[in-house]
């Protein structure tokens, strides 16, 4: 048939995920390789690189005391904030509605780091000192906006009879939200949460600006390790990371239409 | 559900069982925890950076209370002029390298059946969440004077190449990072381009290349105007890649504001880049915005 699409189009996508994917490979092959040097591919297997991650205490306290934490209460905060917000504005109608839902992505629209800046330059007037706390403050402003996307999207697609229905059999609206509505909503409000973690986890921008001495988060880590030519400790701390958003992204993926959220 | 105006006005009445006249609608007390939020973390910085864009830089105190337009004076000096326009100039070739690349990988993920659709979608995302920093990481030691690239080009018996720290370096890892800002909404656009419109053009005598520009391209429009606006945008503002994979001296704008913030502390003169830098970007991004709207309200009008 002569309609059929070119057949350069598969090399070039092909060619495309193997640029997109050869980076991290990369990462998770030297992370395994005995090669102080960044040798890919590697020459044989170990876990040294691992052990030395754990025994890191600056490596550890990233991972686990500033960027697992502060994240795990990004998702929590950011998933009833959004969860709040995308009810009152999907559920009621009054003046104002679309101008307030535009405010409510506008973080979407700002430059991240520029961004971070901003909050920089604030905690800087009022003299706040940089912790895990001023961390978490700036992570809420871009999280949320995914929430409140899915859990839009969520609302949206359920039948608002079913609500109804349960009011017209004596609940009161409340009992209905909370009985009907929210189990319906679990699968975006799930997806919003585990998005939120993500962004913050994965997040460098503002934490370059936000994080203090004792607050600084694995990306951030990560990134004066570079600058300063550690050891493939870098690429044992990524290859933690990578496999733990990857996994995250198959479950949204289960659960909910990933795009809906990028 | 509507919220009851009128409620208001009955004083002394109990209009609903446990809500109480003159308590605000519910629709306000859901909305107003974020609201508040993001007036104090989004708007009131906001204002704060235009505050000290017009402050006057003092060595010793930082910023002086007065009211100066010298800050944006400033960024006509040479100096500045050639970092907005580096930036800018890095920002286009990035955005055009995306479309480049970033419409066939649309149009194959547009028109993959369904299961092949989902793992091609996670194969791109995926990638997008990880950490940049890790993804440049990566090109590192992709592209390093010891990394794989020369690693090859010493077993053909090629001369080693420079490929890290140049402009080159940054459009590689600028176009990795961003590349899925551009697929996404190009992809969207084209799947809502009915498959049988394909058809149709090429059953009329057209061949492939003559069916995409004529039918493809102007119908996906919206997408790729979308999609390059939110690239562009947020690789002007580009932090991480320039930093770790450009040369230290050819700098962008990013950079010289992370500089200004926190290593010499001239915080107006920060202000007043970063400022401008955002509108631009705000510009571009609301653009965007406008685009896929009307998008998506043609598509309802169909």
């Amino acid at each position: 048939m002569s309609g059929r699409a070119p057949w350069i189009i598969l090399p070039v996508v092909v060619a495309v995920y193997v640029g997109l994917l050869a980076p991290l490979v990369v990462v998770v092959g030297v992370s395994f390789g005995p090669s102080a040097t960044f040798a890919f591919p590697p020459t044989g297997f170990t876990l040294r690189w691992f052990a030395e991650f754990f025994a890191s205490d600056a490596y550890v306290r990233s991972f686990f005391r500033v960027s697992l934490i502060v994240g795990l209460l990004a998702g929590t905060i950011a998933t009833l904030f959004g969860t709040a917000a995308a009810v009152g504005l999907v559920r009621f109608r009054f003046a104002g509605r679309e101008a307030i839902e535009t405010f409510f992505l506008a973080p979407l629209l700002v430059p991240e780091i520029l961004l971070a800046a901003a909050l920089y330059l604030l905690y800087a007037r009022l003299a706040v000192q940089a912790s895990i706390w001023t961390l978490l403050c700036g992570h809420l402003v871009i999280c949320t906006p995914y929430v409140i996307r899915s859990v839009t999207a969520g609302l949206v697609g359920m039948d608002p009879r079913l609500e109804e229905a349960a009011m017209s059999l004596g609940a009161t609206p409340v009992q209905a939200f909370f009985k009907v509505t929210l189990p319906l909503l679990r699968s975006s409000l799930l997806s919003g949460a585990i998005f939120a973690f993500i962004i913050s986890f994965s997040d460098i921008n503002l934490a370059l600006f936000l994080s203090g001495p004792q607050s600084t988060n694995l990306p951030v880590h990560i990134f004066s390790q570079i600058q300063w030519q550690g050891d493939p400790t870098i690429a044992a701390a990524s290859t933690l990371q990578i496999l733990i958003i990857g996994l995250l992204i198959l479950i949204v993926q289960r659960i909910f239409r990933l795009r809906m959220l990028v | 559900m509507a919220s009851e105006p009128a409620a208001a006005f009955e004083v002394g009445r109990q209009v609903k069982p446990g809500r109480r006249v003159g308590a605000p609608p519910v629709w306000a007390v859901l909305i107003e925890p974020y609201a508040l939020f993001l007036l104090f973390l989004l708007i009131v910085p906001l204002a704060n950076v235009a505050l000290f864009s017009i402050h006057r830089y003092s060595p010793t105190r930082i910023a002086l209370p007065d009211l100066t337009f010298d800050n944006y004076r400033k960024i006509a000096d040479p100096y500045y002029l050639r970092l907005f326009a580096r930036t800018l100039k890095l920002g286009l070739i990035t955005t055009v390298v995306c479309a480049l690349l970033g419409y066939p990988l649309a149009y194959w993920l547009a028109r993959a059946r369904p299961r092949l659709q989902a793992f091609g979608l996670f194969l791109l995302i995926m990638p997008l969440m990880v950490s940049a920093v890790i993804r440049i990481f990566g090109w590192i030691v992709i592209l390093g004077r010891k990394g794989l690239v020369n690693e090859v080009f010493a077993a053909l018996g090629l001369e080693p190449v420079r490929l890290l720290y140049t402009d080159t370096a940054v459009v590689i890892g600028l176009v990795n990072v961003f590349l899925p800002f551009m697929a996404l909404p190009l992809m969207a656009a084209i799947e809502r381009i009915p498959p049988n419109l394909e058809e149709a053009a090429q059953n009329l005598g057209a061949n492939w290349y003559q069916m995409f520009r004529r039918t493809i391209l102007p119908l996906s429009l919206p997408g790729l105007i979308s999609g390059s606006l939110l690239v562009y945008s947020i690789s002007i503002s580009a932090f991480v890649t320039p930093a770790l994979m450009g040369n230290s001296r050819e700098r962008m704008a990013a950079q010289q504001i992370y500089d200004e913030v926190l290593v010499s502390f001239n915080w107006p003169s920060a202000s007043s880049l970063a400022l401008t830098l955002m509108l631009l970007t705000l510009a571009l991004m609301f653009l965007a915005l406008y685009a896929t709207r009307r998008a998506a309200r043609l598509e309802r009008g169909r």
